[in-house]
């Protein structure tokens, strides 16, 4: 099993000793890149939950800067330490509380004093309180910074500085000499003690502002402290703490001055005076001082970072990088330092002049779409011949990332335009097809009217260049269905043939000509034209495929499945009907069975069957995703699991794959999974090179699903008894987290079965609310007299009026 | 983890450009029609009638003969302005030919008189009786300097001793007009006529006894027949299609062209000297007709690789051998002549003048040797250009920005529209208001326009906003722009004045509209009764 697509940017990366390694949290695992490549070194694994904090410990000489070692905290309630030269584990501590934040003052302290280096090392986790689950539901506060030897392992019993709502990040001082939290509006400050003894709560202070606080920053060396709010000014507190930090035999004088001499400062905040920065138009996310305190940098949702000059208010930008800051890292080494961005990717700066060097990116997040374009988006198609996904951003980019290299392999620019995150939404990329060799992309893209002027849709298609890389447009086809949107891209299996439907009623097929110039070098063009125009009975058509061999052509006209000869545009055969619009469309391998989904009130799970063109079983259940195999008459669904039956399943368990042969309404495997709304599956052939530790069959394919997180887990689904047999897999199965969760192997597939026969009954027992409707529906055979009907039915219609009227 | 510079990839400029315009299948810019459009016709003075014939000398610097009426005018190639006239005939002189040294010429005429001139003095050396009817076609043969061949309207083919004035064989098949004809290229005593009888006739005079060689039936009386350079193959025109024989495998049928809509008057060899390495494809068929089309037609691909429309009726085309100049006939006298304009042209008038000025070796200023204390020492092999072998890098093309987008950069959104409408492209200025609209500023740029620029605004509006390409964008505009600006517009007759315009121009697309939809109600019963079967 393969997984990947974590987050690269769900807690701040840490740089090593040397700056030239970078320590990302990458879902449970800590994975370290070379800041010179920007390519992933090696792995830390051992965290069953997601690593929430990394703190490399400081070289106490310049000589030792090779030293690797590292503590992380994790929601698993566990703090590991680890030699990352080698990714070895050392210790383990149980805190057996999930750990949202952690900072160790005595790293940052006093690095010169060696005989510091032999007292116990402390740390300060901000925690949630699981234990006693009454007071969750009493709403009670759950967050809690505790303080913890590292080198005992053990919490230092009765310091709870704090108590809050739920688990604050930590922010520290670069001398490790205060500690704060932001919650809410307020901002809490401790001093730590330089003497670090086992029991003494350090000091603390409050200070307020009268927006809620995003991010707050301490000064290296003096006593400022900076805060970014939601409306994206920078607050300035200078002199904090005075009274309470500072001696207490000055007090009196403080005291004194207190009442007139503060200007900008709220209630009785202890600080000398507090000056504002507004230039962030948007919340500021990122706040961070340079080493020496003369700067500061700032960035925010806008996706510009500012370097201010401290003293003066002067303003240098790093603009337009198209997404939301999260995280600002300074380096060891003073010309290295990263940014993370909320796209999932982490620059590397070259620092005084603020460059990007090199760039970390993990798969994109799901960008988020408009309520109209709900229905007509698809967020990733799969390349199931090279084992990629194609992801759409929400930069107007498709990207393409290798699922067995967890790694991005390309970016194709689909719109001409730059992203800008505080922006409202104009333009949105709907659909991304593949054809079936992956060399042709075909994207939707709507701009949205301002006023019902100037709205259009764009049909593009891409070619993929002879460096096997890079896409290059080909075709762009404007308005390919008038105002229309478009609902659904099909490739023709074998040929240069693709086909467009629309929710305006009809659908167009598009082929391919090649056209060689001869302008002083050979240039091979291709160019897309409309092939042919259908449509039936003016009604939205909602889903399409071709069949393997391409010889027909599906399309669902709404609730109707309509097969067309796709050469000769005819229309061959109507199916059935559904009761829901059909939301997706697709041919089972060499079995001549066709699969359709829909979604809705009565969503439905049907499999048809060409030969005698009616509907073979069919499954009442919200499928979100459909995988055919090419080959074999295998097809698996994804489906999202409904609220009730989430009470028998673990909860984190939204969703379930299962395995079918096409003929056989018992599912032959089926695999519980988290996040499942919103997410994929595909089959995809197997790489090559990755086959060694894996077994030998050569032919199969794997599964590929990723989830609504762009998470994703490849396996093969034949291999389940193998699996159960091997013990490696199954202890590496049983501690897989919430991603892909517990596989259920062939042998429990009958304790589940139970649940679906029952849907499947109720499905055809259960009338609907107006029995009237369908009461004549089915086969005629089946229905039982005409005699007996009539009065049913006419008793239904009664009941009804009369409930009516009443 | 993609590794490369980043930065460029944050930060691009995209220029607002207009939507692509859909593009014709056959792409029309082809090199070979770019080649055949570079023949730019300059029309040159009006001669008396109907051009009757064209003909090239053989030579260089290749003058070319027309005939008109009772004269035969010779043309320079060069300025393309007569040089010469000769006009000793007593009827309409036709079917003037060049010997093949270029200093003969020959002409036949309808009072039957074939007559043999010098070009350069205009005397008459020989004159050839014995054509009781027209002469439509006198031609020598191609290396031949002594006979001619000459077929005329009283459908017998004479072939002539020039030198005796006398007829060395009358060659009798044809059973109507012979109005055509043209010498092998492979023998000079081979030769077709074409004759209204419908028949093309290959005559072997060696052999003059027997009727003809070989007869091919055109299907229509022939209007023109020539050799093709290989010699294995003729093209015929008659009626409007031009058939192209194979002579050699028995006069068999190798293709027929219907493309011109009239009677093909005249066809001839042209070349094109685009690919000098494959010289077997660059021939081509140059055909002109009654219906005032001149089309190159390549016998190789079997396609029309040009047309070209002229205002008038074509009756004869002729095409330089140095492939230089084109010249075409029409029936009212003018003459289409056209040279191609290139840069070999010039560059070789430019050897020639330096031929006549060149006293001896001119001395080639010494090269100086780069010193690190010159300031080109530091600039040394910049302009060095790339050997074959080389790996090019090339310099980033800079993004050229008009008015409006460096407006549109600094979100200066209302001069932007200003800019763009002042420009007066149409396209460009949709592109611009589509930008606006991505970014909901149109609206508030409309109501931000000052009067003037609000009339500049609706003066485009009125011109193109019924036009299909910008009308989905444009129509829903102007509604926008009457609604918000309804008081400056009652307030300015000029405004006023582009209202009403746009008022009749909407009732005029409505009018279309519905006829449109009228004629699509008509046709669309025959579309479905056609698909069905």
């Amino acid at each position: 099993m393969i997984r990947g697509g974590k987050s690269f940017v769900s807690s701040p990366p840490s740089f090593s000793n040397d700056a030239k390694k970078l320590l990302v949290c990458t879902g449970n695992t800590v994975s370290i890149f070379s800041t010179d490549t920007g390519l992933q070194v090696t792995e830390l694994e051992g965290h069953t939950a997601l690593v929430t904090s990394i703190i490399v410990e400081p070289a106490p000489t310049p000589a030792s800067t090779i030293l690797c070692y590292c503590w992380t905290s994790s929601l698993d309630g566990t703090i590991k330490y680890w030699d990352f030269s080698v990714s070895e584990l050392m210790k383990t501590i149980n805190i057996q509380l999930p750990i949202y934040s952690m900072v160790v003052p005595s790293f940052l302290a006093h690095k010169s004093e060696n005989s510091e280096k032999l007292s116990d090392i402390y740390a300060y986790i901000s925690v949630e309180d699981t234990k006693n689950e009454q007071n969750k539901q009493r709403n009670e506060l759950s967050g809690k910074i505790l303080k913890c030897n590292l080198s005992k392992s053990h919490l230092v019993p009765g310091v709870i500085l704090s108590e809050s709502k739920k688990p604050e990040k930590i922010t520290i001082s670069s001398t490790g000499k205060y500690i704060g939290i932001h919650e809410k509006r307020k901002i809490r400050i401790w001093e730590v003690p330089t003497k670090d003894l086992k029991n003494i709560s350090p000091r603390k202070l409050k200070l307020s502002h009268t927006k809620n606080l995003s991010c707050i920053a301490f000064h290296p060396t003096d006593r400022i402290l900076v805060a970014g709010d939601v409306t994206g000014r920078i607050l300035i507190w200078r002199g904090f703490g005075d009274k309470t930090f500072a001696g207490s035999n000055l007090e009196n004088e403080k005291l004194l001055k207190d009442e007139d001499e503060k200007p900008g400062v709220r209630g009785n905040g202890d600080a000398d005076s507090c000056t504002t920065w507004h230039w962030h138009s948007s919340e500021v996310k990122v706040l961070s001082f340079s080493s020496e305190g003369v700067y500061l940098y700032s960035g925010g949702k806008e996706g510009v970072l500012v370097l201010w000059q401290l003293d003066t208010g002067k303003k240098v930008f790093l603009p337009r990088i198209g997404t939301p800051l999260l995280n600002f890292m300074s380096s060891p080494d003073p010309s290295l330092a990263s940014v993370s961005c909320a796209d999932n990717r982490i620059h590397i700066l070259k620092m005084p002049r603020m460059e990007i060097l090199k760039s970390i990116s993990g798969i994109k997040l799901p960008s988020p779409v408009p309520e109209m374009f709900r229905g007509s988006c698809k967020d990733f198609v799969f390349d199931h011949t090279a084992g990629l996904v194609a992801v759409r951003t929400e930069n107007y980019c498709i990207q393409f990332y290798s699922l067995f290299d967890d790694r991005e392999i390309s970016e194709v620019q689909v719109c001409e335009r730059n992203h800008q995150p505080s922006d409202d939404v104009t333009m949105i990329l709907n659909l991304v097809a593949l054809s079936f060799e992956g060399s042709v992309m075909c994207t939707v893209e709507t701009r949205m009217a301002e006023e019902g002027i100037g709205g259009f849709v764009t049909l593009k298609f891409w070619e993929r260049g002879s460096q096997n890389n890079d896409f290059s447009l080909s075709t762009v086809i404007y308005e390919p269905h008038r105002d229309a949107g478009v609902s659904a891209v099909a490739f023709h299996p074998t040929r240069g043939m693709a086909l467009s439907a629309s929710y305006g009623g009809d659908f167009k097929v598009w082929v391919s000509n090649h056209e060689i110039q001869q302008n002083d070098r050979l240039i091979q063009r291709t160019r897309w034209a409309c092939h042919a125009v259908g449509s039936y009975r003016k009604k939205p058509m909602t889903a399409a495929a071709f069949s393997n061999d391409g010889s027909v052509l599906a399309i669902a006209a709404e609730t109707v499945i309509t097969l067309w000869d796709p050469e000769k545009n005819v229309l061959v055969a109507v199916i059935g009907s559904t009761r829901e619009p059909i939301e997706n469309l697709s041919f089972i391998g060499d079995s001549n069975f066709l699969v359709s989904t829909s979604q809705g009130s009565n969503s439905q799970l049907s499999v048809w069957s060409m030969a005698k063109l009616s509907v073979s079983w069919s499954y009442k259940l919200h499928t979100e995703a459909i995988a055919c195999s090419e080959k074999d008459s295998h097809f698996a669904v994804l489906v999202v699991l409904p609220e009730s039956s989430k009470a028998d399943v673990a909860t984190s368990h939204s969703g379930a794959i299962l395995l079918f042969n096409a003929g056989d309404p018992v599912p032959v495997a089926s695999w519980f999974v988290a996040k499942a709304k919103g997410g994929g599956i595909a089959f995809i052939q197997r790489n090559r090179s990755l086959d060694d530790d894996m077994d030998e069959n050569e032919g199969q394919v794997l599964l590929a699903y990723v989830n609504g997180e762009h998470e994703y887990a490849v396996f093969n689904p034949h291999g389940v008894e193998m699996q159960e047999r091997k013990v490696r897999h199954t202890d590496s199965v049983s501690v897989t987290g919430p991603e892909v969760t517990g596989q259920i192997g062939y042998a429990s597939i009958y304790g589940k079965l139970p649940e679906f026969k029952l849907e499947a009954g109720a499905e055809s027992a259960t009338l609907s609310e107006r029995p009237w409707e369908t009461i004549f529906s089915g086969p005629s055979h089946s229905l039982p007299p005409l005699t007996k009907l009539c009065s049913d039915f006419l008793e239904s219609l009664l009941k009804k009026r009369t409930g009516t009227l009443i | 983890m993609a590794v490369g510079d980043r930065s460029e990839a944050i930060v691009k400029t995209f220029a607002v450009k207009p939507k692509l315009k859909p593009t014709n299948k056959k792409s029309t810019s082809s090199p070979e029609s770019k080649y055949w459009k570079s023949f730019r016709p300059k029309q040159t003075q009006t001669l008396v009638s109907s051009i009757t014939s064209l003909a090239f000398s053989p030579t260089s610097p290749h003058d070319f003969a027309a005939t008109h009426s009772a004269t035969v005018t010779i043309f320079s190639s060069k300025t393309l302005e007569p040089k010469s006239t000769i006009a000793s005939f007593k009827d309409t002189a036709t079917s003037a030919c060049f010997r093949s040294d270029g200093q003969l010429l020959a002409a036949g005429s309808y009072s039957g008189q074939i007559q043999v001139f010098d070009v350069k003095k205009r005397s008459v050396l020989r004159r050839l009786p014995g054509h009781s009817r027209p002469v439509h076609f006198v031609s020598y043969p191609r290396v031949d300097k002594l006979h001619l061949f000459s077929g005329g309207d009283d459908s017998i083919v004479k072939y002539w001793d020039v030198s005796s004035e006398t007829s060395i064989c009358n060659l009798i098949g044809h059973k109507d007009y012979v109005r055509c004809g043209d010498g092998s290229p492979a023998s000079d005593d081979m030769f077709i006529t074409g004759s209204y009888d419908h028949t093309v006739r290959v005559w072997d005079v060696r052999v003059s006894k027997i009727a003809s060689m070989l007869s091919i039936n055109h299907g229509a009386p022939v209007e023109d027949v020539i050799y093709l350079p290989s010699g294995g193959l003729i093209a015929t025109a008659g009626g409007n299609i031009v058939k192209i024989w194979d002579v050699i495998g028995g006069g068999k049928l190798l293709h027929s062209m219907e493309s011109h809509n009239k009677t093909v008057t005249s066809i001839c060899v042209g070349k094109t000297g685009i690919n000098s390495v494959n010289s077997t494809n660059q021939y081509r068929i140059l055909s002109v007709s009654l219906d005032g089309y001149l089309k190159v037609f390549n016998y190789s691909t079997l396609k029309i690789t040009s047309s070209t429309r002229f205002p008038s009726s074509l009756m004869s085309v002729a095409f330089s051998p140095d492939c230089n100049t084109r010249v075409v006939g029409s029936a009212n006298g003018v003459l289409y002549a056209g040279k191609r304009k290139t840069n070999e042209n010039i560059e070789s008038v430019e050897s020639e003048w330096g031929k006549h000025i060149g006293f001896g070796a001119i001395e080639e200023p010494e090269k100086r040797i780069l010193r690190p204390s010159y300031f080109r020492y530091f600039h040394r092999g910049q302009n060095e250009k790339p050997s074959k072998g080389d790996y090019l890098i090339m310099r980033p093309k800079r993004l050229k920005l008009a008015e409006h987008d460096k407006l549109l950069k600094k979100f200066l959104h209302k001069e932007a529209l200003v800019s763009a409408l002042k420009a007066k492209n149409p396209e460009n200025v949709v592109a611009v208001m589509e930008e606006l609209v991505s970014r909901k500023k149109l609206l508030k740029c409309v109501s931000n326009l000052g009067v003037d620029e609000l009339g500049l605004l609706m003066g485009f509006l009125q011109k193109y906003c019924t036009m299909p390409r910008y009308a989905g964008v444009l129509i829903v505009l102007v509604k926008k722009v009457v609604e918000h600006r309804i008081d400056d517009i009652s307030g300015s007759d000029e405004l006023k004045g582009y209202v009403r315009n746009l008022k009749r121009l909407i009732v005029e697309e409505i009018r279309i509209q519905e006829s449109l939809q009228e004629i699509q109600g008509i046709i669309s019963p025959l579309l479905k009764t056609a698909g069905r079967r």
